[in-house]
């Protein structure tokens, strides 16, 4: 797969790599250089056993672009260490307890990793979910609805705080009750994308927002897939939603593999753009999921919720109950709605003529239980 | 009559041309003088350029047609003074005024007619724009006949009990007022109403896309303006094009008024009376004068006014300029449009159904599927809100329409024919009419919010339905209001006194899409 990491060399830090403050101060710095990769790193570590001494490795010139040795050397430890504190957070470097354990399944585990909020250890178990930024309005309530049942079950959501599927995630686990981590592909500090200022302020304040980048570093595209394996490896299974071929969703799936993480996929219909990872997934292996329903009862977890969904096997009138309201029209044109349809295929189905479909429709629209996207109509899983 | 000596040889002739200013005929007084002096010609009267040309086109064209050109001073003079003349159709007048005062001519019949055209160096005389406004000027001030370019007869047989005469050469415009040259009757465009459907497109010709044409249809009905929003490829523009074979036939005044702008704007093609009613598609990089009208010298009609009657399609509206776009208002408010010039302004006809399309977002895709939209949330919600503002409230139709795929097109029903939709709309049209005999109004479109309101006459179900909405979707006050009258009008359409639930709901479905809903941020 070209998806996957290139070197597959593992990467080990000494011990007592970052034990003195002096030492972590200069991890700090050594975070900041974008070239020094975790691979180059764990090399110049072989040579030099600190972080202290990695810098002044590094300093002189070792393993790092021009630009970077420039860095190091004007960057002064001590006050990038109270950036870090600045804004509220702190490093966590390889060694310490508060170090996720599990990121030394990576080939090339991050040598610190900077928090904000509540200690990772205390966020347990954890079940990954990505998909698509630019997702269908289907895809995030599948999204939400899953992560709402993993927060029930008392599952921590781990997702990378953008937008799209991973926004969804976020939200359903706060809306179900539960914990959340977002792992950002930015600088810990960054507020991105905007949209999400208050959701990952949220999260912040009440469970933790992690990232292997120090205050400052901007959101730039190169990143996400390195943050992606960080989300794969913090949890012990991985939920793909949706997904266009060729997307960073694709990647954080084989990063799980590598990690050995289970991996969950939400099928979709094989004509849209966006079902194209979770189907390819599922035909490489990966376990078909329609709902948090069928995720818990794989993860043994079921017993734990009253009520998971299961969202694809709604039956011919769920949704809208008995309501007695509901007229027999509506109903017919509901009962088409299992995909995505336009009105002259709901006449064609239901034998009612064009104008009565569209007052039905409008009638579902009313109750909010259907809705148009891109001129065709489909069912709402939830209301709102 | 300056020159006091009595002579032999006449010198002073006077024949009539006519200005055409917007879409007016103004009739023009040309006298012409020839008098002692160095051979020379001036013109007097506020010429325009193009009328200032004529000085130099005028002489060889008389020398080429056998006739003689004064070798003296020759002062020709156009009245009223006060009136800027435009365009080439003086030519003729102002040789022919020359000729008379050279005693060339007999005076018999140059009093009877309006002169009209533009003079080649060898004489031949001109297809010229504007025609038929000439002809109507001529006809209002009762005179017998007109004589125009041989090519534009059969504009100027338009105007009923005017004799129309088309002439290929200044040399047979002599000879006809001399009593030696009979034109041949000029050839009478047959106007029937039924010749609607003679148009080159129709509704048969769309496959799916039932939504969309019922909204189509609905906006004929009432008069209603839409905006239709869909990805490159959903036929958007082949369902435009389609609308002016719904709308009502023509009637004979309204296909002159339409004839005549087209004749003003030079866009006849030797035709007669134009039977269609006009598809307008400017592309969105037009200029405010070339939407609007204007533009330097001579005022010509923009877009909105070669739309009049007919149907003004604005593709990639988003991207047509912000003033050309604000600008629509006065129109879209008045159904004409006052182009203001230093020389004074000029009113030109413009009621038009305006059909706007644009892209669901910048990309194109969103909501598609089946390509993937790669456009940030937040933009297309900018560019969503680039479609609102006071020209929108304009809009009471708004429709998303999809791509079908190759099999869904393969799929769906053929369409139904252009005529049985036209006579439902023709119908519906009636009752409004006669519901509204008692206002200014014809159409339900037109109508005030407040007699929107008066007249919905709601079943207590559509009352139902109507507050219903007006909690769960927010509906704004405008939006209420667009809502009434769109309910009214496919209640007109389903030939029913009283909107009921049914007809509020269909008619809820053609609101404007909220920027923010979920559906866009989604992505």
């Amino acid at each position: 797969m070209s998806d996957r990491p290139s070197s597959k060399e593992q990467v080990s830090y000494p011990p007592g790599f970052a034990a003195t403050r002096r030492d972590r101060q200069a991890l700090v710095v050594l975070l900041h250089l974008a070239s020094l990769t975790p691979q180059r790193l764990g090399l110049v570590a072989r040579n030099h056993p600190t972080a202290w001494a990695c810098l002044r490795a590094v300093r002189r010139g070792d393993s790092a672009s021009q630009g970077d040795v420039d860095r190091a050397r004007v960057l002064d430890p001590a006050a990038a260490a109270r950036a870090v504190r600045a804004c509220g957070a702190r490093l966590v470097a390889v060694g310490e307890p508060g170090y996720p354990p599990e990121l030394l399944h990576l080939h090339d585990p991050p040598a610190g990793l900077f928090v904000r909020g509540r200690d990772l250890s205390e966020l347990t178990p954890r079940v990954a979910m990505v998909g698509a930024r630019t997702c269908s309005p289907t895809g995030r309530e599948v999204a939400k609805e899953i992560a709402s049942g993993l927060a029930q079950a008392g599952v921590c959501v781990v997702s990378g705080g953008a937008r799209g599927i991973d926004g969804a995630a976020h939200e359903g686990a706060l809306h179900g009750g539960g914990a959340t981590i977002a792992v950002l592909g930015c600088g810990i500090d960054m507020v991105y994308p905007k949209e999400h200022a208050e959701l990952l302020a949220e999260i912040a304040s009440r469970f933790a927002v992690v990232s292997e980048y120090p205050p400052g570093t901007p959101a730039e595209p190169f990143r996400f897939p390195a943050r992606n394996r960080i989300v794969a490896a913090l949890s012990r299974a991985l939920v793909v939603v949706e997904g266009a071929r060729g997307s960073g969703s694709m990647i954080t799936a084989h990063h799980a593999l590598d990690v050995g993480r289970e991996v969950f996929a939400v099928p979709g219909s094989p004509t849209s753009a966006l079902s194209q990872v979770p189907l390819d997934l599922i035909r490489e292996g990966a376990t078909m999921i329609r709902g948090s329903e069928d995720l818990l009862r794989d993860l043994g977890l079921a017993h734990l919720v009253e009520s998971a969904g299961t969202l694809g096997t709604a039956s011919a009138d769920a949704g809208l109950g008995a309501d007695p309201s509901v007229a027999p029209d509506e109903r017919a044109v509901w009962r088409m709605l299992g995909a995505p349809l336009t009105l002259d295929q709901l006449a064609l189905l239901t034998g009612m003529p064009l104008p009565a479909v569209l007052s039905a429709i409008a009638r579902l629209e009313l109750r909010g239980s259907v809705r148009q996207v891109g001129g065709r109509y489909e069912r709402r899983l939830s209301a709102g | 009559m300056s020159a006091g000596r009595p002579t032999v040889r006449r010198v002073y002739g006077r024949v009539f041309g006519v200005a055409v200013v917007g879409v007016q005929g103004r009739l023009v007084t040309v006298e012409a003088h020839v008098g002692r002096g160095l051979p020379a010609v001036v013109l007097s009267g506020l010429p325009g350029a193009a009328v200032q040309d004529a000085r130099e086109r005028v002489r060889p064209a008389v020398e080429s047609s056998g006739l003689t050109w004064p070798l003296r001073r020759v002062v020709v003079n156009l009245s009223p003074a006060g009136l800027r003349k435009e365009g080439p159709g003086f030519d003729l007048p102002i040789a022919l005024g020359v000729l008379a005062a050279s005693a060339q001519l007999p005076p018999r019949l140059l009093d009877g007619y309006a002169f009209f055209g533009e003079l080649s160096l060898k004489g031949e005389i001109v297809p010229t724009a504007g025609v038929l406004p000439v002809a109507m000027a001529a006809a209002a001030r009762g005179l017998r006949g007109v004589v125009v370019p041989e090519g534009n007869a059969a504009e100027a047989a338009l105007v009923e009990g005017l004799h129309a005469v088309g002439a290929p050469t200044l040399a047979a415009v002599a000879a006809f007022l001399r009593g030696g040259w009979k034109p041949s009757p000029a050839p009478v465009a047959q106007a029937s109403p039924d010749d609607v459907n003679a148009a080159d497109v129709d509704f048969a010709d769309v496959r799916g896309q039932g939504e969309a044409r019922r909204a189509l249809e609905v906006a004929a009905a009432g008069g209603h303006n839409v905006l239709m929003m869909g990805p490159p490829g959903s036929g958007k523009t082949m369902l435009a094009r389609r609308l002016p074979t719904i709308l009502p036939a023509m009637v004979r005044q309204e296909a002159l008024e339409v004839t005549r702008l087209h004749s003003v704007a030079g866009l006849l093609s030797g035709g007669g009376l134009i039977q269609f009613r006009p598809f307008r598609a400017p592309h969105h990089s037009i200029s405010v004068p070339g939407l609007l009208g204007g533009g330097s010298g001579f005022l010509r009609p923009g877009e909105v006014s070669l739309a009049h009657h007919g149907v003004l399609f604005l593709d990639e509206f988003t991207e047509f300029r912000r003033d050309a776009v604000e600008g629509l208002r006065q129109p879209m408010e008045d159904g004409r449009i006052v182009v203001a010039r230093a020389s004074g302004a000029v009113e030109f006809p413009a009621r038009f159904a305006l059909v706007a399309a644009c892209n669901p977002c910048p990309c194109g895709y969103q909501g598609d599927g089946r390509r993937l939209c790669r456009c940030l949330p937040a933009r297309v919600v900018t560019y969503r809100e680039r479609l609102s503002g006071p020209l929108l409230d304009r809009i009471d139709i708004h429709q998303t329409v999809p791509r079908l795929s190759r099999e869904e097109l393969m799929g769906s029903m053929a369409g139904e024919p252009s005529k049985p939709i036209r006579d439902r709309v023709e119908e519906a049209r009636e009752r409004q009419r006669f519901r509204l005999r008692r206002t200014p109004w014809t159409s339900n479109a037109q109508m005030s919010g407040k007699v929107g309101r008066r007249d919905a006459r709601l079943t207590t179900d559509a009352e139902g339905v109507l507050s219903l909405a007006v909690d769960r979707l927010q509906l704004s006050g405008r939006g209420f209001d667009r809502a009434l009258k769109v309910a009214r009008t496919v209640a007109d359409l389903a030939g029913s006194e009283q909107v009921d639930g049914g007809h509020m709901l269909e008619a809820l479905r053609y609101r404007a899409a909220d920027p923010h809903e979920e559906a866009v941020r989604a992505g």
